[in-house]
C-alpha cells in the first residue's frame, strides 16, 4: 500500500455519505465503522468525520486481553476475531481516539479496518471514495505532503493562531500504512 | 511449588501437568494393569498437546491485559462472593454452553459451531477419558459390562441394551455432529464473499480440513468394521491414529487455541458489567456515564504496564473520558481548538512518518525538542 488517509476535518458538510457507504462494504455486516460527530455543538454545527489511525502500536490491540485485535502485514489493525473476541471492550476505553464500536448481542468488538479487502488491493476505502468534500482522502504521500506544505503557508489553521515555530503541529494528521 | 526449581514458569507448569496426567493413569489403572497398549500413540499425542496447551496459556497470561483478568476476576471473588458466582454460573451457561451470542450472529454458524464444539469436545471426552484410563469397561458376566471410572465401580448395563449402543456408538455420534459441522464451515468459507476478506489459508481452512480427515478416517473404522466386515481395518486404524496424532499436536497452536481461551468470557458480567445501570464512572469531559470503574481502572493499569502514556496536562488519562469526548479532543487537538488540557506525551499512532494529533512531541520547557515533525 502506497497510498495514505487524509483527513482535513474543517470541509466535512456533515452529509454523512461514508457512513452510508461503510455500511456496504464487505465485511461489515451493515453496520457503519466510522463517526461523523460535531465538534462542539453548544458552538457551532461544524461536524468531522472520524476512523481508526491504524496505530503502529495500538493501544486496542495492547489491552485486549485474548489477543483478538490482529494487525495485517500491511500493517492494518483488524476488527476483532470471532473466535477470539470475548466482549471485554477494554479496546474502547484504551483506544485514545475512541474507534472501536461494541455490539452486546454478538458479543464482539467491530472497527474501521480501512475496508481491508480493497485498501489489501491499493484501491480506495470506502468512505474516502464517497466523500463529496474531499474530507477523507485517500492519496499518495507526496500529494498529501504538498497539501500540508500549502496549509503552512497559507496559514490556515483554526482557532488561536500557533506560533512560527509549531505550526506544522497542527496541519492536518495523515495515515495509514505507508510503506515504499 | 516455587519456580526456583525449573528454567520457566512454562516449564513448571508442563512438569506439574504431565506428572498429575500419569498418576491420574496409575490411580485409574490401578496401577498400569489395565492400560490399553494400542492406545498408547494417542496417550503420547494427548502428552504434547498438554505440554503445547501449557506452553501457550503461560505466555499468554504473561501478557498484561490478560493477567488482569485472573487479578480483578480474583478480586471480585473474594468481594463479592455471591453475586460473582451467580454472574459466572449464567454466564458460562448462555455463553460457553448454549453459545447464544453465535446465535445473534446467525442460525447457520450458532448450528454450525454448536456441532463443531460439542462433538468435538464430546469425542475428547471420550478418546482421553479411555486412553488416559479414567474409564473403562469390565465384563461382569457374559451379559453384562461395568463402567468403571478412576477404578472406582458404577453403572451395570446389559452388553446388548438401548444404554450401551448409545456408549459404544458415543463416537460415531460426536464423530458425526463434528462431520456436518465442519462441511457447514467448509460451505460457509467457501461461498461467503464477508468472511473472505480476512480468511487465511492456513489460518482459518487448515483447521477445518484437519477436522475433516479425522472424522472421516475415524467413521470409515466403522464403516469397515459394520458393513466390510472389518475390510482394511488395521490400516485404517494406523491413518486414523496418525491423523489424531498430527491433530493433537495442531491444537494448541493454531485457531483452535480458541478453546482455553475462551472461558475468561464467564468472568467479563462479574469484573465489569452485567446491566447498563452498573455503569458509573462519569466522563472528565461531558459527565454522562460511559463504564465500570472496575474497567477503567484495569484499563489504566494494563497501559501503565506497557508504558503506553495517554495523560493530559491536567492529569487526566484520556480513558477518563467517553468515546465521543476523545473523538472531538483529538479534532480539536488539531484545529488548535484545545484549552488547557494537552497530552503529556505523544501516541505512536502513525507508521514513522509525521507527529499527527495527538502525537506532537512532547512539550519540554528551555530543552531542545527531541522529535521533530517530517516536513
Ligand atoms: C466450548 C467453548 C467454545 C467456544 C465458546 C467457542 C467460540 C467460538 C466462536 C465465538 C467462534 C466464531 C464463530 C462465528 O462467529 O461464526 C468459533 C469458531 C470456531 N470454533 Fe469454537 N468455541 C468453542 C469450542 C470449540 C471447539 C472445542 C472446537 C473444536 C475443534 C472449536 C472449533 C471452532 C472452529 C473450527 C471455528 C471456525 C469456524 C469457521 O470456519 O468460521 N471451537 N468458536
Ligand atoms: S472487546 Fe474483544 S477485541 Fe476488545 S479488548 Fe475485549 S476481547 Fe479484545
Ligand atoms: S482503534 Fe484506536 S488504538 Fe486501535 S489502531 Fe485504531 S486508533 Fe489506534
Amino acid at each position: 500500500m502506497n497510498k495514505v488517509m487524509y483527513l482535513e476535518f474543517e470541509r466535512c458538510i456533515g452529509c454523512r455519505a461514508c457512513q452510508a457507504a461503510c455500511r456496504e462494504c464487505g465485511d461489515h455486516e451493515g453496520l457503519e465503522r466510522n463517526y461523523v460527530d460535531y465538534i462542539d455543538f453548544s458552538e457551532n454545527r461544524q461536524t468531522f468525520p472520524m476512523i481508526c489511525m491504524q496505530c503502529k502500536n495500538p493501544a486496542c490491540a495492547q489491552v485486549c486481553p485474548a489477543n483478538a485485535i490482529q494487525i495485517t502485514p500491511e500493517g492494518v489493525v483488524l476488527s476483532a476475531s470471532e473466535e477470539k473476541c470475548i466482549g471485554c471492550r477494554n479496546c474502547t476505553f484504551a483506544c485514545p481516539f475512541g474507534i472501536p464500536k461494541f455490539d452486546f448481542e454478538k458479543n464482539k468488538m467491530y472497527k474501521c479496518d480501512m475496508c481491508y479487502d480493497r485498501s489489501k488491493h491499493d484501491i480506495a476505502p470506502m468512505c474516502a471514495s464517497v466523500c463529496p468534500s474531499d474530507a477523507i482522502r485517500f492519496i499518495d504521500h507526496d500529494e498529501m505532503m504538498q497539501l500540508r506544505r500549502q496549509r503552512v503557508q497559507m496559514n490556515m489553521i483554526e482557532g488561536k493562531k500557533p506560533s512560527q515555530d509549531d505550526k506544522w503541529n497542527y496541519v492536518p494528521e495523515f495515515f495509514g500504512v505507508y510503506s515504499d | 511449588m516455587s519456580d526456583r526449581y525449573f528454567y520457566s514458569t512454562a516449564a513448571k507448569w508442563s512438569f506439574v501437568g504431565f506428572t498429575v496426567l500419569v498418576l491420574s493413569t496409575w490411580i485409574a489403572s490401578a496401577g498400569f494393569e489395565h492400560v490399553d497398549m494400542a492406545l498408547f500413540g494417542y496417550y503420547i499425542a494427548a502428552v504434547i498437546c498438554m505440554i503445547g496447551m501449557v506452553v501457550r496459556l503461560t505466555l499468554f497470561f504473561a501478557r498484561p491485559a490478560t493477567s488482569q483478568v485472573l487479578k480483578r476476576s480474583l478480586k471480585q471473588m473474594k468481594a463479592e462472593k455471591k453475586r460473582a458466582s451467580k454472574a459466572v454460573a449464567a454466564t458460562t451457561v448462555n455463553n460457553i454452553v448454549l453459545q447464544k451470542f453465535i446465535w445473534e450472529r446467525g442460525w447457520y454458524r450458532w448450528t454450525q459451531h454448536m456441532l463443531i464444539a460439542w462433538g468435538c469436545l464430546g469425542s475428547f471426552a471420550i478418546t482421553f477419558g479411555l486412553t488416559f484410563q479414567w474409564m473403562r469397561f469390565d465384563l461382569i458376566d457374559i451379559e453384562t459390562y461395568q463402567i468403571v471410572v478412576f477404578n472406582i465401580p458404577t453403572i451395570k448395563m446389559a452388553a446388548h441394551g438401548l444404554f450401551a449402543e448409545l456408549v459404544y456408538n458415543g463416537l460415531n455420534i460426536t464423530a458425526l455432529m463434528l462431520l456436518v459441522g465442519v462441511l457447514m464451515a467448509l460451505y460457509r468459507r467457501i461461498n461467503d464473499q464477508d468472511v473472505k476478506v480476512t480468511q487465511r489459508f492456513e489460518f482459518d481452512i487448515l483447521p477445518l480440513l484437519m477436522l475433516l480427515i479425522v472424522t472421516v478416517s475415524g467413521l470409515l473404522l466403522t464403516v469397515s468394521y459394520v458393513f466390510f466386515g472389518g475390510f482394511i481395518h488395521h490400516e485404517l486404524a494406523l491413518f486414523h491414529q496418525l491423523t489424531v496424532i498430527i491433530f493433537l499436536c495442531y491444537f494448541p497452536f493454531g485457531k483452535l487455541f480458541h478453546l482455553p481461551v475462551r472461558p475468561m468470557a464467564a468472568s467479563v458480567p462479574m469484573n465489569y458489567r452485567e446491566v447498563e445501570a452498573d455503569e458509573t464512572r462519569v466522563c472528565a469531559g461531558c459527565g454522562t456515564r460511559y463504564a465500570t470503574d472496575n474497567q477503567v481502572e484495569d484499563v489504566q493499569a494494563i497501559l501503565q504496564a506497557q508504558t503506553i502514556q495517554l495523560g493530559l496536562s491536567d492529569g487526566t488519562q484520556l480513558s477518563d473520558y467517553c468515546q465521543p469526548c476523545r473523538r472531538s479532543m483529538r479534532v480539536k487537538m488539531q484545529l488548535n481548538l484545545m484549552n488547557g488540557q494537552l497530552p503529556t506525551h505523544p501516541v505512536d499512532t502513525n507508521t514513522g512518518m509525521s507527529m499527527p494529533g495527538f502525537g506532537r512531541p512532547k512539550e519540554t520547557k528551555g530543552e531542545a525538542k527531541d522529535e521533530t515533525p517530517v516536513r
